[in-house]
């Protein structure tokens, strides 16, 4: 369903953050990509809904040229795209229900949406999305007033209200504790799973590397260090993973923490 | 904690050379020792300050003859300063010459406790050229006493009573030719005044600036109210009143029990223009005035009222307009929505600049410019308080601006909303509450400015102000200050009750 092809990103001061990146997701995948700060993770997922423009190559979803679209034909394909990020990118000062119904502005009549009214039927499906991640008590608090872990589950739920084929998902529990990190990944993994929605997703430990990932791509200075399925990375060795993160990376031991707090 | 130096360079000249340099020019023989800054900062130290000797005695010292007349003439003015400063003066060239020795040794940092000296030479320049006065403060304190009681407590002034005049005048001709005027009338009832002689002359300035007595003149009156104090008044051949005075005091009598008085006066003196001698009828008046009626809000009182609400509005206005063109301004200003090209980045400065030039302006600088412009009066206030809110409120909103976090804008545009829904979803929100903050900052200075501007004729509670203040009627400039002083308080406690809602 996506498909991306020679994606290169120099940026203006002159780093080359993706250097001729190339590879497909199927339906209903979960790739994770992997790698080291500063090695194009988050540049990479942000080609794909043009938050930021390429350089070169192009980017294929659903059969449309993304790197083509331009105007409303982009809108389109990133309402199709939900996104979530490592700092969740809500806006605090609107209430928890505000937030989750911005997932909606791709769908309904700009004008109506600039005095902030939404159709009945909008509100009903965030509050069965906020029922989803488990906090529709919290509707109407103020999004700072939420727990880092309530925070993204918000902003997984602003994410779902795009009815989206794909979720694009930046670092998602890299800022929270490492306990609350299976809560998270667990809702996207329902949506993977139940919503056949296909997720790329970028982590750091390798443990939820292994639990999750049906697919992963190794990121290293802008290029594609490793590419390995479901099987490859279970047997992922502490050897190759350091291959990709530097001599310096040591196995974070994420799973046991959420195991069990003794 | 140790501290380490780099090796210094050897001094070219030895000790006593770089002394006899600095003797010669202060700060020479540092900078042949190779401390150059040292000693062009000890040479730029002393210069200055022989230069402000020079001007101070030039001025304590003017009228006398020559550098050296002067010189004992300013001394004789004000020895302990003038010494001093000549003390300090040759204690700093010592010193520098010393110090010049000292830096030829090498290895060695010596302090920076010569430039104590200077400095405290440069404050003591300060307090001279200030004009401080401290005494002054205790022994003047009593002068300030009254009008500071007065605007403490201006209350009196702000009731009066309607006031009921019983009044008879007689008139008099002035000068020993011509008819004298008939004397007045007797009427049952009506009050009745009469002087006698009823012509004569002023009083009158000898070639000294010496009083010469007019003729004395004894006023008879009857039918007044009893027992009251009945003030003598003249009125002088063009109508202009005034209230004569006898040994210093103001005339002035009280009836008998039958309303009757009997007071003696010498003619005032009055200046009168040449080209008006002759023949001349001038008039003297009693005059009983008495309070009646219940008590009502003065005139300075209600003025004051009227103004106040002035001023309110002129605060308000000026921060809606200051609000309207400061946002698209802000915009412009907001280095991160404006470095996408040259030409955005050079707007972006010529904006940065314009508004850091407007805004060290004073407001009450630009009311007098504004003054010229629309004429006087508050719209001339209002003008000069919008120029200098667009400048600030500009400058606070692009910081704002700058200050969002990018990271919702980059979470809704990645929904598929549209720019302006990106705005208003993304961006907006998070500017309400630095500008709502911003914005009663501004009007709360706004205000508090508006109350000064009238000042220079900008309209406002000022202009009233600043003329009491000028008739010495401190009572009712009092009134003004407590009206601004309450105005104030209550704006500070609604815009931190404001804030504290939106923020």
């Amino acid at each position: 369903m996506l498909e991306i092809k020679n994606l290169t990103k120099i940026y203006p001061d002159g780093t080359r953050a993706l250097n001729n990146i190339s590879f497909k997701v199927e339906d209903g995948e979960f790739l994770i990509i992997i790698g080291l700060s500063g090695s194009g993770k988050s540049t990479l997922l942000r080609c794909i809904n043009r938050l930021i423009d390429p350089t070169e190559g192009t980017i294929i979803f659903d059969d449309q040229d993304v790197t083509a679209a331009d105007g409303s034909e982009l809108r389109l394909i990133r309402r199709k795209i939900g996104m979530i990020f490592q700092h969740f990118n809500l806006v605090n000062r609107s209430s928890v229900l505000t937030n989750v119904l911005a997932g909606k502005l791709g769908y309904i009549n700009p004008l109506s949406s600039l005095m902030h009214q939404f159709p009945a039927e909008a509100r009903q499906e965030a509050l069965a999305a906020l029922k989803k991640v488990g906090i529709d008590d919290q509707k109407h608090k103020r999004a700072d007033e939420l727990s880092g872990g309530q925070r993204q589950r918000v902003g997984i739920a602003r994410a779902l209200m795009q009815n989206p084929r794909m979720v694009l998902a930046d670092e998602p529990v890299a800022s929270l504790d490492p306990v609350l990190a299976h809560t998270i990944l667990g809702y996207i993994e329902q949506l993977n799973q139940e919503n056949h929605i296909s997720v790329i997703c970028s982590l750091h430990y390798l443990d939820l590397v292994q639990r999750y990932a049906t697919k992963v791509i190794g990121l290293k200075d802008g290029e594609i260090v490793y590419r390995g399925s479901r099987e490859d990375i279970r047997s992922m060795t502490d050897e190759q993973f350091k291959e990709i993160y530097g001599q310096e990376a040591e196995r974070v031991n994420a799973g046991t923490l959420s195991g069990g707090i003794a | 904690m140790e501290r380490t130096y780099s090796p210094q360079k050897a001094s070219p000249v030895n000790a006593l050379t770089a002394a006899v340099l600095s003797l010669l020019v202060p700060g020479l023989g540092q900078i042949a020792a190779l401390k150059i800054r040292r000693g062009l900062l000890l040479f730029g130290s002393f210069i200055s300050i022989a230069g402000l000797l020079v001007w101070r005695i030039k001025n304590l010292g003017r009228l006398a003859e020559g550098f050296w007349g002067m010189l004992s003439k300013a001394f004789e003015r004000n020895q302990l300063f003038i010494g001093f400063s000549i003390a300090a003066i040759a204690a700093l060239w010592i010193w520098i010459s010393f110090d010049a020795a000292r830096q030829t040794r090498p290895g060695k940092k010596y302090g920076n406790s010569i430039f104590l000296l200077v400095l405290l030479v440069f404050f003591t320049f300060g307090w001279q050229v200030s004009e401080i006065n401290i005494l002054k403060l205790a022994s003047d304190a009593n002068e300030a006493w009254v009008p500071l009681s007065k605007i403490l407590w201006p209350w009196e002034a702000a009731v009066t009573r309607d006031t009921d005049t019983v009044e008879a005048g007689a008139e008099i001709l002035i000068g020993t030719e011509g008819t004298p005027p008939p004397v007045p009338e007797f009427k049952d009832n009506e009050p009745y005044i009469r002087a006698e002689p009823n012509f004569g002359d002023l009083s009158s300035l000898d070639k000294n600036n010496e009083i010469i007595p007019g003729t004395k003149v004894t006023l008879y009156g009857e039918n007044f109210a009893p027992g009251m104090k009945t003030e003598i008044w003249w009125s002088d051949a063009i109508g202009n009143e005034f209230q004569p005075r006898y040994q210093g005091k103001y005339l002035s009598t009280i009836t008998d029990e039958t309303g009757a008085f009997e007071v003696k006066m010498i003619m005032p003196y009055r200046l009168v223009p040449p080209s008006a001698r002759g023949e001349q009828l001038h008039t003297v008046m009693a005059r009983q005035v008495s309070e009646v009626g219940s008590l009502k809000a003065s005139e300075p009182l209600l003025l004051t009222i009227e103004l106040i609400i002035e001023t309110i509005f002129m605060g308000m206005m000026a921060t809606l307009f200051g609000i309207i063109l400061a946002v698209p301004i802000s915009f412009l200003a907001a280095r991160n929505l404006m470095s996408s090209s040259p030409i955005t980045i050079a707007v972006y400065y010529l904006t940065r600049t314009v508004l850091n030039i407007i805004r060290s302006i004073e407001p009450l600088i630009w009311a007098l410019i504004a003054v010229v412009w629309v004429g006087l009066g508050p719209f001339a206030g209002i003008v000069a308080l919008t120029i200098h809110s667009i400048a600030a409120l500009g400058k606070l909103y692009s910081e704002a601006i700058e200050g969002i976090d990018p990271g919702p804008i980059e979470a809704i545009q990645a929904t598929g909303a549209t720019k302006l829904q990106t705005i208003m979803f993304a961006v907006v929100p998070q500017m309400v509450p630095p500008f709502v903050s911003f914005t009663i900052y501004r009007w709360d200075i706004n205000v508090r400015m508006s109350t000064v501007i009238g000042m220079v004729g900008g309209g406002g509670i000022g202009f009233l102000l600043v003329q009491y203040i000028r008739l010495l009627e401190y009572r009712s400039a009092g009134i003004a200050v407590w009206f601004i002083a309450i105005t104030v308080a209550i704006l500070d406690y609604v815009s931190a009750e404001i804030r504290q809602r939106f923020v």
